[in-house]
């Protein structure tokens, strides 16, 4: 059994600096530190051009790196919201918003400008940052999950927030990465979650599976979307709390039908 | 049983040590409490001295802490500007410490209506299934929704002070340069949980010889109760080289709300209007106060939630100065330091939620405005209260909602150049808290789980 490279299991308390451990070559870094303050947020809002989430936790990050090749991938905050939609083309309405509208324009004719449209529900179809080489090229190749479904001990697991937002009360969106590290592989799971009440769920996984002594890294991302009431209406059904289940993903990911997937791998020297 | 008397301060004693009291105590203590909030206005006057709190939500053992930095009840008046329940594990614990500590000492603890304080938002977002889970029922819910229904909307703070004692405390470790000489007259001090001074700012400017300003250069300073970086002025404050916190002159009355300002509301007196004793509707007056949020627009916006109005600088020192008031003091947000100064010192965000949700690291503060003493520094003019005064276009405005932003236009262009110069806001003593340590919650510090997720 390999030794623990690094940092013991239990250095994962909140709000701690570097954490890593490596294995193979393969390093493995988190950072978990509290949301950023006002001057940082103002620095991250004139870069993205957007709001940052409410709670923004833009020190934090997950990165794999590959030493002897260069390659790395990295989760970080920045990253996940550059790839908001920053227009307003797609931005979503909170389920009273029609009724809310239609009183308010009759009263206040001259208050109809949206300040500063952009998808405030902070959806990103990220998948981690990654350099242009090596690159990832598209695969048909599943994550051997029969591997990972074994016990294997865990020599490392953390999970980091990236951001946070209530939606103002209607919901919530997140961006939440964890991961695994066994002796001989690991899984990182980055998930972009959002539930709009009485309109929408989506659910944004990407997953990255790495082999250590083959060096073979497979990246799969699959995004999941349902209409509020239809998922409700399923789980009526189910004599489940659905309150509870609303709340979690992990839960509602087989309620949830994909919209999306795709795969790509790399094997790193 | 009945309870007052003995059986309250009992009931106080078990809620202190955050153990919920029985279903029977809460209806009485809930029938008690409506019976109270009943008298209150919608607008509920309160005179300084006076603490003024923001959200809570249900984090108990930062409300103790908040209470051990503030000052216990009712040696301290509070006043909560709403948002009580939700998101923390102990929402029920917390709303009813605050009911009984009410009933108990009504005029030393004022309670205002947060967003979260209504059927809708506690069903999704937490309170009704600890009420659930805790008493097997929902029917300490529905007891505490009636009681949400009663709460006011606002309060209006007079008889504050425009300068403050300076605090004769210790200077906090990091602050490493000169404060404002005290014999000046101090506007803003920033205390840390053990009364340590981090931040002192005199009015007119300046001699703001800032702890944080010098501050800034210690790339160290990543203490979380540490000053912003790069910021010229203290954390939160608005007392920044464009904004040198305000001039003096005397100072008006401070408004509370949960949220902020409506396009329908250009009162007080028009809030003294509304039918309050409803769930928080959609839409409408009631609706912003309880939601709204200051931004940097000219103007009105939509939010581009689609529901929801901003408001810019401009809105807030129209109504102040139409309303005669020097401070609005809001809640609702999120901020990172505790509070937030905007707009010149003429709106504050006050956040009391330290380390909200148990993962977001932030700090928390609370305001304390100090009584005039001399009674020099506060000029009673007429804010609406009891329907009074409030000759002329300014105040007796009969122009519709449609009329309100022509209005305000006309406003600022007839007042012109005195709409720059608001009134002094009140002295402020921020007082910055961390989160309750982890061993007084009873429970462990969060680890993460290691999981076999797939």
């Amino acid at each position: 059994m390999m030794t623990l490279n690094g940092a013991p299991v239990d250095a994962t308390a909140p709000g701690h600096a570097d954490t890593s451990i490596t294995k193979d070559g393969f390093k493995i870094t988190t950072r978990k530190l509290p949301i950023l303050k006002a001057g940082p947020i103002e620095d991250m809002t004139k870069r993205l051009g957007i709001a940052p989430p409410e709670m923004i936790f833009g020190d934090n990050f997950m990165r794999i790196e590959h030493k002897p090749s260069g390659w790395h991938i990295e989760f970080n905050a920045f990253d996940a919201l550059d790839r908001v939609d920053k227009t307003g083309d797609s931005m979503l309405k909170v389920s009273y918003s029609k009724e809310w509208q239609q009183n308010r324009q009759k009263q206040f004719e001259d208050i109809k400008e949206v300040v500063k449209p952009f998808d405030w529900s902070y959806s990103t179809d990220y998948k981690g940052s990654t350099p242009d080489t090596p690159a990832l090229q598209p695969t048909e190749t599943p994550i051997p999950l029969a591997l990972l479904k074994r016990p294997d001990p865990i020599h490392f697991f953390d999970d980091v927030m990236l951001y946070e937002d209530e939606l103002a009360d209607n919901g919530i969106a997140m961006y939440s990465c964890k991961i695994r590290v066994m002796p001989a592989r690991l899984l990182l799971l980055g998930r972009f979650f959002m539930r709009l009440d009485d309109v929408l769920f989506r659910i944004r996984d990407t997953r990255v599976f790495v082999e250590f002594a083959t060096g073979e890294v497979i990246r799969e991302y699959t995004a999941r979307e349902e209409k509020y009431e239809t998922v409700r209406k399923t789980l009526a059904g189910t004599r489940e709390d659905v309150l509870s289940i609303m709340r979690d993903p992990n839960r509602l990911a087989e309620f949830i039908p994909v919209v999306e997937k795709s795969s790509d791998r790399v094997v790193l020297k | 049983m009945s309870i007052g008397g003995s059986d309250l301060d009992r009931a106080i004693t078990q809620l202190r040590a955050c153990r919920p009291i029985p279903e029977n105590q809460v209806r009485e203590l809930c029938y008690k409490a409506r019976e109270l909030l009943i008298e209150e206005g919608n607008v509920v006057g309160v005179d300084a001295p006076v603490t003024i709190c923001g959200d809570i939500h249900g984090q108990f053992h930062d409300l103790m802490e908040l209470f051990r930095v503030g000052g216990d009840v009712p040696d301290t008046n509070y006043l909560f500007m709403g948002d009580f329940v939700d998101r923390g594990f102990y929402s029920l614990e917390s709303f009813l410490l605050l009911l009984c500590l009410k009933v108990r000492y009504p005029d030393r603890i004022t309670l205002i209506r947060g967003n979260h304080e209504s059927r809708q938002i506690t069903t999704v977002y937490g309170f009704y299934d600890e009420c659930l889970r805790k008493y097997g029922s929902a029917n300490v819910w529905r007891y505490c929704c009636e009681v949400f229904d009663y709460l006011a909307l606002g309060a209006l703070v007079t008889g504050a002070a425009t300068t403050l004692d300076p605090t004769d405390g210790p200077i906090a470790d990091n602050v490493n340069c000169e404060l404002p000489d005290s014999e000046m007259d101090i506007e803003i001090e920033t205390l840390n949980a053990n009364g340590e001074i981090m931040f002192r700012y005199a009015r007119n400017g300046d001699s703001q010889s800032s702890a944080a300003s010098q501050a800034n250069s210690n790339p160290a300073s990543s203490s979380p109760i540490g000053p912003t970086p790069s910021r010229s002025g203290a954390a939160g404050t608005g007392a920044t080289s464009s904004a040198n916190g305000s001039t003096r002159n005397d100072t008006g009355a401070i408004l509370c709300v949960h949220g902020g300002l409506s396009p329908l509301i250009d009162s007080i007196d028009k809030i003294r209007l509304l039918d309050r004793k409803q769930e928080v509707p959609h839409e409408g007056a009631m609706c912003d106060l309880l939601w709204s949020d200051p931004d940097e627009i000219d103007g009105w916006g939509l939010s581009p939630r689609g529901a929801g109005f901003l408001f810019g600088a401009d809105i807030v020192k129209c109504f102040n100065y139409k309303n005669d008031l020097s401070l609005i003091a809001r809640a609702h947000q999120l901020v990172m330091e505790g509070f937030k100064e905007m707009f010149d010192s003429t709106i504050v965000t006050v956040w009391s939620a330290p380390n909200y949700c148990y993962r977001c690291g932030n700090v928390a503060a609370i305001l304390e405005l100090g009584e005039d003493g001399s009674n020099a520094g506060y000029q009673r003019r007429s804010n609406g209260d009891r329907g009074g005064g409030g000759g002329g276009w300014i105040l007796g405005s009969n122009a519709g909602p449609n009329g309100t932003n022509d209005e305000n236009r006309r406003l600022s262009s007839v007042l012109g150049e005195s709409m720059q110069k608001p009134r002094d806001g009140p002295g402020r003593r921020y007082r910055v808290f961390e989160a309750a340590p982890q061993d007084s919650r009873g429970m462990p510090a969060k680890k993460p789980v290691a999981d076999y997720f797939l």
